[in-house]
């Protein structure tokens, strides 16, 4: 529209702000950087704390540089038109393995655990597995949460990412069908998103996953490297994870690093698998992305109800109750034996159990009291998803935020 | 006597000497840098997309008689800013017309309506948008 206009942005964005807008053609776009977070302040503090305060970059009052920014005629570089090119380093890397470890680290291409070094080898035995060509773009990425900018990425992309991770050559159908979505397993949000995946059908059994004890625990070679080559994807296929720019969790989500890579006890579970309450055939090799905050134990949550008499579904209403379940909603993932309770509590399908956790009919799009950040008030729980997996060595169960988005069926993949 | 003494320690001398010789050899051998074969490796990054510069808008040559959009994108907090910011640009350039729109949504600068960015290329000569928190 050939008007000027300055964003405003809390000076911790720098970094990131530089990128996108060298992103989006604009590598001096004038942003007013200030001292937040505002969020929680009073007007009496934003007017004092802000826009009397300095601009933490430059030491210079906000309000004065707000009306420079406006005011002070372009420089040439900030009238430049013409195209810019990208680089992302040679197609390969010749050097000694050690060299190449450390290359690898240097160049942020790892997630800073040491990783399997893709040689022509490796990657081929990959290939194998999959009747893709290997140069079809397989996805588009971007960090998420409307940030950052889109790359494209291969299926000889992915299968190298995925001898990184240390993935088995049988693993790759999955890790197509995670890379196809675009859906990145490392969201730059500053809230600390994660990444899962909810895996279903017989491809479990014939790759290892693991879905007895330790079922979300990292010590499981198919579910770890499944998880880790999806978010190394996500790192070099996506550019995200890069902490300033498309990594930007205030606190950080651990999950990050391998995800939480989930095989359905099928065969344990009193209720259909997720993939076929989602509309997939018994059976089917379905992979179900999911994003959210993750996972925790639910005794984190009830207090003075753990005794010798459990009501294990009125735990799973009341902590439901307790979640913000504007973003990501509930999840529950049930061991089979706290599932066993959940049907002989009456509700013998995840539908009626939906249905009174949540008082609401199965497939209702959740409606939020106020629906916006600055009312404060939400609806607790939202989407309420269930999911059954682990052992039956004792009664225990996780809930947290996560709500599943796409399913993909695995076996176009292969 | 005093020759077997002598006979004695020039050979212990020799063997000292002789197992020292060994010994800097073994260490020769061992020191010597173990040569790795190097290997090739795929580069595992994707494809950037292209960038086309965008040359930005012309500036103000003053504030004064213009039309000045406060855009609130709606994150939490970013009313109480823009108010405040309007009462500055009130009480320092009371020639310059503020109007400050808001998006309760909370869903930030890419739900802005088409139309508000069109009612500022028509009725506003610059817009300040916040916040990036």
């Amino acid at each position: 529209m050939k008007k000027p206009a300055v964003p405003v942005i809390m000076h911790d964005f720098e970094k990131q702000e530089k990128e996108v807008s060298l992103n989006l053609g604009m590598p001096g776009l004038r942003i007013q950087y200030f001292r937040g977070p505002i969020w929680g302040k009073t007007n009496e503090q934003i007017r004092k704390q802000v826009m009397e305060g300095n601009n933490p970059i430059t030491g210079r009052p906000v309000v004065q540089e707000l009306v420079e920014k406006l005011t002070k005629p372009l420089t040439a570089e900030e009238k430049k038109t013409g195209e810019l090119q990208r680089n992302v380093g040679p197609k390969t890397y010749t050097a000694t393995p050690d060299e190449l470890q450390r290359l690898f680290l240097e160049k942020r291409y790892t997630d800073f655990l040491p990783v399997i070094l893709p040689t022509e080898e490796k990657v081929a035995e990959m290939l194998k597995f999959t009747s893709h060509d290997p140069d079809e773009v397989l996805g588009r990425m971007n960090p998420g949460s409307g940030a950052g900018e889109t790359w494209t990425y291969t299926v000889k992309d992915a299968a190298v990412n995925a001898v990184m991770a240390g993935a088995e050559p049988e693993y790759v159908p999955i890790i197509l069908a995670l890379g196809s979505t675009g859906i990145t397993a490392v969201n730059v949000s500053d809230n600390g998103f994660m990444a899962g995946a909810v895996i279903n059908g017989h491809i479990r059994d014939e790759i290892g996953l693991n879905y007895e004890e330790g079922a979300v625990g990292p010590y499981a070679q198919a579910n770890t490297t499944i998880g880790r080559a999806w978010s190394l994807l996500s790192i070099n296929g996506g550019n995200c994870g890069k902490v300033g720019t498309t990594y930007m969790g205030t606190i950080g989500n651990p999950m990050n690093l391998i995800g939480i890579i989930i095989a359905e006890n099928e065969e344990k579970s009193p209720f259909k698998p997720l993939s076929v309450r989602r509309g997939f055939k018994e059976g089917e090799n379905v992979v179900t992305l999911f994003t959210g905050w993750g996972i925790l134990s639910a005794k984190n949550w009830a207090a003075d109800v753990w005794g010798p008499n459990m009501n294990y579904p009125e735990i799973i209403k009341e902590i439901y109750g307790t979640q913000d379940g504007w973003l990501f909603g509930t999840c529950t993932v049930l061991s089979p034996p706290i599932a066993d309770f959940v049907r002989d509590a009456g509700y013998d399908t995840v539908e009626k159990f939906t249905e009174w956790v949540t008082g609401q009919q199965p497939g209702t799009k959740p409606s939020f009291r106020g629906g916006n950040l600055n009312s404060g008030i939400r609806r607790a729980g939202g989407t309420f998803t269930v999911i059954v997996t682990g052992g039956s060595n004792n009664n225990y169960f996780s809930m947290g935020g996560m709500v599943p988005s796409q399913s993909v069926q695995i076996d176009q993949w292969r | 006597m005093k020759l077997r003494i002598a006979v004695i320690t020039i050979l212990c001398i020799g063997l000292v000497c002789s197992g020292s010789m060994l010994s800097n050899q073994a260490n020769a051998q061992g020191n010597k840098p173990v040569v790795m074969p190097e290997i090739t490796v795929f580069n595992p990054m994707g494809t950037p997309p292209p960038i086309t510069l965008v040359p930005q808008a012309p500036r103000l040559d003053t504030l004064d008689g213009k039309t000045i959009y406060l855009i609130n994108t709606g994150y939490i907090g970013t009313d109480r800013f823009m108010d405040e910011l309007a009462k500055w640009f009130n009480a320092n350039y009371p020639k310059t017309n503020i109007v400050i729109k808001d998006n309760r949504s909370g869903a930030g600068l890419s739900s802005l309506s088409e139309a508000l960015w069109t009612e500022i290329a028509e009725k506003g000569d610059a817009s300040i948008v916040g916040l990036g928190h």
